[in-house]
């Protein structure tokens, strides 16, 4: 990831923006140019929120090339209520992780990338911890 | 109106990983085993298929494998559907002999992943996914269907031993064949005790990275029954795209492309699931053999897994699953992947394939790209 690639993507990954389809309502995150459901380019930017629920998780005990020294990585699927968003969870033990936990989005340092940004990112941690 | 295509030739390099070997040198050996098999029909056209040959640092593969093998002057280029990239290829040279643009075609799927190192292969095969917004986080395709997997085992109270089913009988099936990467036996035991890759992904639910090629001749019906005794028929052929990110998805437990890509193969074919004597999977994962199993058709939904550790989908039943060993055990050598599929199907139909034989009329082979975002379907019969 080059730091100019990290900066065209700020407002989405540190904001959680995605996109709501003016024509059929749908809702959905990542961002796109056009409603996946029904082809509509009549669409707005819409804020997913900042909590929700677990749905699924991993802990990534064997990392991709750059994120050594976050392993293991939990990975989670959260469901804000108004999208989905993959993620990382913080503050928290892989063996603490359930699916149905209620956590809120943070923003953390992610691993310094290939040419050597260090870039901050939208984590989530359990709901009300430090 | 679409000519008939037909499979004349057909030849597979073993995977593995094979350091002494260039990925020319495994083009060549597929595609020479070809062309001899097909009564040495020499290609128009070269399509290659293949996923990350920047890793070997070498791009514009069908000028570099038509040149290297003798073939100079003819035409070609390269298809690319990250893992999918093979039955893609396929496709493009279906339709190429279907249109009546060309008589003779060679798709050449080809991957070289052993000069690097496992988490720079694992960083290249993530860019399949959504890098924009999935990359940031350092998830892994192990990681995006860990994700599915969790999701699966708790939507349908599937448990860790029925998912286990699954990898000991690709190892049975692969135990035969002579290509396979990963020739050996596995228990559920083994599979429950082996070292978690990406909760709840564990070594033994993974393939192995590979190398390899495979190589097909690829004829119309005039030239297919003048040079071949038993050219294979590709009675359909369908591709569809999803997703690269799994937020966004309509549903976590199924594939909407490999349903939708197999509905558009079938109907091309004028078959249905229940006519498939033998069909090709994608299990590059367990729960990606077990999913596409259900969205194919074979398995009501939730009961890919439980059918298979109740000990369906073996030589004898229709249809039969992955008599290669799939991916699990034959490997993935991941652009080359789709062709394996349909060389291997294809020497079933025939009757010569070397390991585990199931006869049979009709085959199906699915190849996956990303996690579940560009699947092709091809189906094949005698």
């Amino acid at each position: 990831m080059s730091f100019q690639r990290m900066w065209r993507l700020k407002d989405f990954l540190l904001n959680l923006v995605g996109t709501k389809c003016l024509s059929c309502g749908y809702v959905y995150y990542p961002p796109k140019a056009a409603c996946p459901k029904c082809s509509s380019r009549n669409i707005e930017k819409v804020s997913l929120g900042s909590t929700g629920k677990v749905i699924s998780y991993t802990v990534i005990n064997v990392p991709i090339e750059g994120f050594e020294s976050m392993s293991p990585l939990i990975i989670a699927l959260v469901d804000t209520g108004n999208g989905r968003v993959l993620t990382q969870l913080t503050n928290v033990k892989p063996d603490e992780v359930y699916v149905g936990m209620e956590v809120e989005a943070t923003v953390r340092k992610s691993a310094t990338t290939l040419d050597g940004y260090v870039p901050y990112i939208i984590k989530f941690k359990p709901k009300n911890s430090s | 109106m679409l000519s008939k295509v037909y499979v004349v030739g057909v030849g597979m390099s073993n995977v593995g990983r094979f350091y002494e070997k260039s990925l020319r040198d495994l083009a060549a050996e597929a595609l020479f085993k070809a062309i001899d098999d097909s009564g040495n029909l020499i290609p128009e056209y070269i399509v290659v298929s293949n996923m990350l040959s920047s890793q070997a640092e070498q791009e514009n593969l069908a000028s570099l494998i038509a040149d290297y093998c003798g073939l100079r002057g003819s035409s070609g280029f390269k298809v690319e559907a990250a893992c999918g990239s093979g039955g893609a290829a396929v496709l493009i040279g279906y339709s190429l002999i279907a249109s009546g643009l060309a008589n003779v075609v060679a798709v050449v799927g080809v991957e070289k992943l052993s000069e690097r190192t496992t988490p720079e292969v694992a960083r290249g095969l993530a860019y399949a996914a959504d890098a924009d917004f999935e990359l940031p986080y350092g998830i892994s395709f192990s990681g995006l269907n860990a994700l599915i997997m969790r999701y699966y085992m708790m939507k349908y109270n599937v448990k860790r031993e029925e998912m286990s089913a699954w990898p000991v009988l690709m190892h049975e099936n692969g135990y035969y064949n002579p290509y396979a990467h990963l020739r050996m036996r596995i228990t559920i035991d083994d599979v429950v005790k082996s070292p978690v890759i990406a909760d709840p992904i564990r070594l033994l639910d993974s393939c192995p990275i590979s190398d390899g090629a495979a190589a097909l001749i690829l004829t119309s019906e005039e030239l297919a029954k003048k040079y071949n005794d038993t050219p294979i028929l590709i009675a359909g052929v369908g591709n569809a795209l999803d997703s690269t990110d799994i937020s966004s998805r309509y549903e976590l437990d199924t594939f909407l492309a490999s349903r939708l890509s197999a509905e558009r193969a079938f109907k091309l074919a004028k078959l249905s699931p229940k006519d498939v004597d033998i069909a090709e999977l994608h299990d590059a994962y367990s729960i990606n053999g077990v999913v596409t199993l259900e969205d194919v058709g074979f398995a009501p939904k939730g009961m890919g897994a439980k059918l298979i550790a109740e000990g369906r989908f073996r030589v004898g039943d229709k249809p039969v699953i992955n008599p290669s060993g799939g991916l699990k055990s034959r490997g993935h050598p991941v652009g080359a992947t789709g062709v394996y599929q349909v060389c291997e199907v294809v020497m079933q139909l025939r009757g010569d394939f070397p390991g585990v034989k199931t006869g049979g009329e009709v085959g199906l082979t699915q190849n996956i790209g990303g996690v579940g975002s560009n699947i092709t379907t091809t189906i094949l019969r005698r």
